[in-house]
């Protein structure tokens, strides 16, 4: 016994909490007049309350999330402290109350500004946290279910509801004053000390009497006729006159004059007293003795409710546990009787749709035990300097796995987690450290955050969007409007009314500060990640994709855009060519021009093609290349089918990447990066390339011009098979310092007389002449040179020949044809290497 | 309700006699339903957020008429007024056209109008052309009438329906009756997938590609 206790047990205080209920459901199923069926009420829920999840006040419970159960069920998870003002057992000073009441309106006007009314304020609602102070606790209900309209139960306990509520339809929306009603008999019965008011009374004439209170007027207010009805005149007057005066305010009769939270925050009451060092509760120090508090206790609530579910950690199944959840056989909710027309009879109201108020404490113990071995330091991990003395790399056993579990492992997240939030409070200034880090992998929680970072979103983006015209209509309008609810609508945020207005407000602002730009079908698939990662936040998912779009798609949104994509795939035609020519030759031969299948894939960047959860993944690493990346991308993802395009004819090709087949997208993403390695720079050259300005640190060629990439026609691109490699690259690979076992193979089609003058070094010479070009299918001729380079195959072959001549164009397509990977073309030929006096003259063979 | 109606009757090798291929190809305004009508015909599905077509898409399906079997091979392309460029690629050479409006949105109407003069101008000269129009199942809040379509296709010589890819109502119909319509003699059976491709790529590279969004 005495074992267990003294051991550190890792036990924490429970410190969120579940709520749940049940949304209306629509009768059928019911088309909306656009002939799409109507959103479910629990996923418009789901949209609207997400902006909860931003609020930040002291004294408001946080909310961390909001899940979506079956048969409309909604579930949600909030800041939890077991103190609540119901459970509270003792009384309060009357400065204590002055102070709570204070508290309460601050929340209360903070809310507010967010259109926020709290609407079912009661003494349940009203948690303390363990220094005594205010949270408040559901506030969001009201909101979130659209002024009660998408709910089948009414919201407000009947003890605490503003008369007005009563007399007015379903129809009316409640406005701020309703609540400070709700407080002021909360304050009643504190001040009064009675407890709750009218305990005896049944619903109907709790309702009643709240009613009866109408007849109050100047001489008797609402406080002195509850005092005289609970017999307890002497306490009321014995109260200070500030309080009274206080309580008053909030229980006016009239809305109109009653004080708003904001209003009644300038009461003289707070002024009176020194209240800001005042502690409410006398009770609350039980918390404190309890001893140290657990190191997990340091984490930021999302962050430990991030690992608290990745530690197993399911609402559901707690809430099911708890008896909040409870299912009914099937058998007994079907209806006796349906009508064609589709009314349904006889069918037994299920009492577990109702509203339960109870809150479910979600333990934290599981994580805590899950996490017990991680080190103090841990949690603060160093991000500026390494040290010797505390080895952090690579301690933890997950590091090593394949993505899809690291992204699963508690610990392993918890330690990425704690760097990356150490490392994005320090953006800008540790934007290569997050580059690092991030090529490793990017956590799920903070991707937003650092995919921003990654796009080197700096700045006034909430200034910068909000004087964006987001509402005048234009005539893109109907074409956004068509496109929205089909963009990745299996997705619960994005198909919500709150996700279509932001993709409208975002895309409409991108299309009002771009006007050199159009909006094409696709802008929308490319904004749908950003949204997804910044619901909370339309100004940053806008500076995303205002920063994503030129560094990957510069001018692919203008009006007439063929030439900048024409030439995207033409080099995309190169690359398969360069990096796997049996599968370019079988693609040519059958006509599988990128042209039919890959638009869709560069215009949007996959985003069009892919699942979220895919697209994600693709981006973290996207992110990390330069505008070519995607193009190795688009051939990993068809090399990944390799065996399938090559045994296939056009229609099969055609229709495989119709509805694109299964891509193992970490598989994809390693493979690309490998082909990006190997593969000089220069041959992904484009002229419609955004250019991007060097800074001095970085390494500057002073290159001639003629050993630079210039620009090529659509059609030059198109009659050439292979891609071209600048001077400046064959230069650089040509350097025996820097390889040692060569790298490349120029091979120099000139005619001998010319070669013998001087030629690249290590090159062989195989004349234009030497072909036979009247074959239908020239081949490669049989001499010992074509042995040299059959035997050099892996390498760099770069065919070189007299200036731009295309001959060089010639004699790669053969080496193509024969099925030799890694050959380019000499970008203005054997000349440009007289400027890096290259030239050696060949020894002799 | 949403899988009412199966994919076209699939061929039974043991009974087929002549095989012929066609290329059909759809046009029309976006979000009118053109993939939804592909998607019921091919595979006898229906979704209702059906993501929107970027670029083109390609599907094949073979219907029986009588002693003959008929492989469409289909292209369904982008709607948006600005893909327009990369239509020719997919309409030249085409055998057969569905050039689809929604009954509930007269703008789209007026571009199917568009289509079939554009179609009638650069086209094959004896394309098979049909008109539909999509959405038949939100009748109660139609734009276009039934009468007005009929008689404008009556005018063009185009083949008419109201259809319904939600319902699945003469969605069969309208590509079995452009079966019925395709000259059968000249397409010889044997028109392998591979020719489909260099067809579609020597097309594009000839003098008339000027026009396409090459240019």
């Amino acid at each position: 016994m005495s074992k267990a206790s003294t051991m550190q047990k890792p036990s924490m205080e429970p410190r969120f909490a579940g709520i749940t209920f049940f949304a209306t459901s629509h009768v059928g199923d019911v088309c909306g007049t656009n002939g799409l069926p109507l959103t479910p009420n629990s996923i418009t829920i789901y949209g609207r309350s997400q902006i909860l999840r931003t609020f930040s006040h002291p004294n408001l419970c946080a909310y961390l999330d909001i899940i979506r159960g079956k048969h409309e069920r909604t579930m949600i998870v909030l800041e939890y402290y077991a103190l609540s003002l119901s459970s509270a057992q003792c009384s309060i000073s009357e400065q204590g109350i002055v102070k709570l009441c204070q508290q309460t309106l601050q929340a209360l006007a903070y809310i507010n500004t967010f259109g926020v009314v709290h609407r079912c304020l009661a003494p349940d609602n009203i948690l303390f946290d363990s220094k005594g102070n205010v949270k408040l606790f559901n506030y969001g209900l009201y909101y979130m279910t659209g002024q009660g309209g998408d709910v089948s139960f009414p919201i407000g306990n009947p003890r605490y509801t503003a008369p007005e509520v009563f007399l007015v339809d379903s129809q009316t929306v409640s406005g701020p004053k309703v609540d400070v009603w709700s407080l002021g008999i909360i304050l009643a019965e504190l001040a009064l000390g009675v407890g709750q008011l009218w305990p005896e009374l049944k619903l109907a004439q709790l309702m009643r009497k709240v009613l009866s209170l109408i007849h109050c007027n100047s001489d008797t207010s609402v406080l002195s006729r509850i005092a005289r009805e609970h017999s307890c005149w002497t306490k009321y007057e014995s109260l200070p006159k500030s309080l009274v005066a206080l309580i008053n305010s909030c229980l006016q009769l009239k809305p109109s004059d009653r004080p708003t939270p904001e209003e009644l925050l300038k009461h003289p009451a707070f002024l009176e007293h020194d209240i800001a060092n005042l502690e409410i509760h006398p009770f609350e120090r039980v918390e404190g003795v309890r001893g140290k508090e657990h190191a997990l206790s340091s984490l930021p609530l999302q962050e430990l409710f991030y690992l608290w579910r990745l530690a197993g950690g399911d609402v559901q199944a707690e809430l099911k546990k708890q008896g909040l959840i409870r299912t009914m056989p099937t058998i007994l909710s079907v209806p006796r009787l349906v009508l064609l027309e589709g009314n349904i009879l006889g069918k037994r109201r299920d009492q577990t749709s109702l509203l339960d108020l109870k809150i479910i404490p979600l333990s934290l113990d599981t994580l805590a035990l899950r996490l017990s071995n991680v080190p103090v330091s841990a949690y603060y991990p160093l991000i500026e300097t390494r040290s010797e003395i505390i080895q952090d790399d690579d301690e933890c056993d997950a590091a090593n796995l394949p993505l899809i579990i690291r992204e699963r492992d508690t610990e392993y997240q918890f330690r990425r987690i704690v760097l990356f939030r150490r490392l994005l409070e320090g953006y800008p200034y540790t934007r290569s450290a997050i580059i690092r880090e991030a090529r490793r992998d990017i956590p799920p929680l903070y991707r937003g955050a650092v995919w921003a970072a990654l796009l080197e979103v700096e700045g006034d983006i909430d200034a910068h969007f909000i004087e964006t015209d987001k509402e005048t209509p234009t005539h893109t309008d109907r074409q956004i409007e068509v496109d929205i609810p089909r963009c990745h609508q299996y997705d619960e945020l994005l198909s919500s009314r709150e996700g279509h207005r932001k993709f409208k407000r975002v895309l409409k602002a991108w299309v009002e500060t771009n006007p050199q730009y159009v909006y094409w079908q696709g802008l929308d698939s490319l904004c749908a990640p950003f949204i997804y990662l910044n619901f909370n936040n339309e100004a940053k998912a806008f500076a995303c994709l205002s920063a994503f779009i030129p560094k990957y798609l510069h001018r692919f949104f203008l009006k007439d855009n063929s030439a900048v994509i024409r030439e995207y795939l033409a080099k995309f035609t190169h690359i398969i060519a360069f990096h796997d020519p049996d599968l370019s030759n079988h693609l040519q031969e059958i006509g599988f021009i990128p042209d039919l299948f890959a638009i869709p894939w560069f215009l949007t960047m996959f985003s069009h093609v892919f699942p979220l959860p895919k697209i994600l993944h693709l981006w973290d690493q996207l992110l990390l290349g330069d505008a070519s990346f995607p193009l190795y991308v688009g051939l990993a993802i068809l090399q990944q089918h390799r065996d399938a395009l090559l045994s296939s004819g056009f229609n099969e090709c055609i229709l495989l990447f119709s509805d694109l087949p299964e891509v193992d997208i970490e598989r994809c993403l390693s493979d690309s990066v490998s082909l990006y390695c190997c593969t000089p720079r220069s041959t992904t050259y484009r002229q419609h390339e955004r250019v991007v300005v060097k800074t001095p640190s970085q390494k500057n060629r002073p290159h001639h011009p003629d050993l630079e990439m210039s620009a090529q026609t659509v059609a030059e691109l198109q009659a050439e098979s292979c891609p071209r490699i600048s001077g400046a690259d064959l230069l650089d690979l040509l350097d025996a310092v820097k390889f040692p076992r060569p790298k490349v193979l120029v091979i120099d089609v000139r005619g001998p007389e010319l070669y013998n003058i001087g030629s690249a070094p290590g090159s062989i010479n195989i004349p234009h002449t030497r072909f036979d070009w009247t074959a239908e299918i020239p081949q490669l001729p049989s001499c010992p040179e074509a042995n040299t380079l059959l035997q050099n195959r892996g390498k760099i072959l770069v065919v070189a020949g007299q200036g731009d001549s295309p001959q060089a164009a010639q004699v790669a397509q053969v080496l193509l044809r024969s099925g030799l990977p890694r050959v380019c073309i000499l970008h203005r030929g054997i000349d440009v290497l007289q400027l890096g006096n290259l030239l050696t003259k060949p020894s002799s063979t | 309700m949403a899988n009412r109606g199966g994919p076209a009757q699939r061929p039974n090798p043991q009974t087929q006699g002549k095989i012929c291929q066609f290329k059909l190809v759809l046009l029309g305004e976006s979000a009118v339903g053109k993939s939804s009508l592909v998607l019921r015909f091919v595979k006898g599905q229906f979704h209702e957020y059906q993501e929107s077509t970027i670029g083109a898409a390609f599907l094949t399906q073979t219907v029986c008429l009588e002693d003959t079997t008929v492989k469409f091979e289909i292209w369904d392309t982008a709607g948006q007024e600005r893909y327009h460029s990369l239509a020719p690629m997919y309409y030249r050479g085409a055998q057969a056209a569905i050039i689809v409006y929604d009954i509930t949105n007269m703008d789209s109407f007026g571009r199917a109008k568009v289509w079939v003069k554009e179609l009638q101008r650069q086209a094959s000269p004896n394309i098979v052309i049909a008109l539909a129009g999509n959405k038949a199942d939100l009748a109660n809040s139609r734009a276009v009438e039934c009468e007005e379509a009929q008689t404008y296709a009556d005018e063009n010589g185009l083949l008419f329906m109201e259809t319904s890819a939600k319902t699945a109502k003469n969605v069969n119909e309208i590509f079995l009756a452009i079966a019925k319509k395709l000259p059968k003699n000249e397409q010889a059976s044997g028109a392998g997938s591979t020719n489909q491709g260099r067809r579609l790529q020597e097309l594009d590279g000839s003098p008339k590609a000027a026009g396409n969004c090459c240019k």
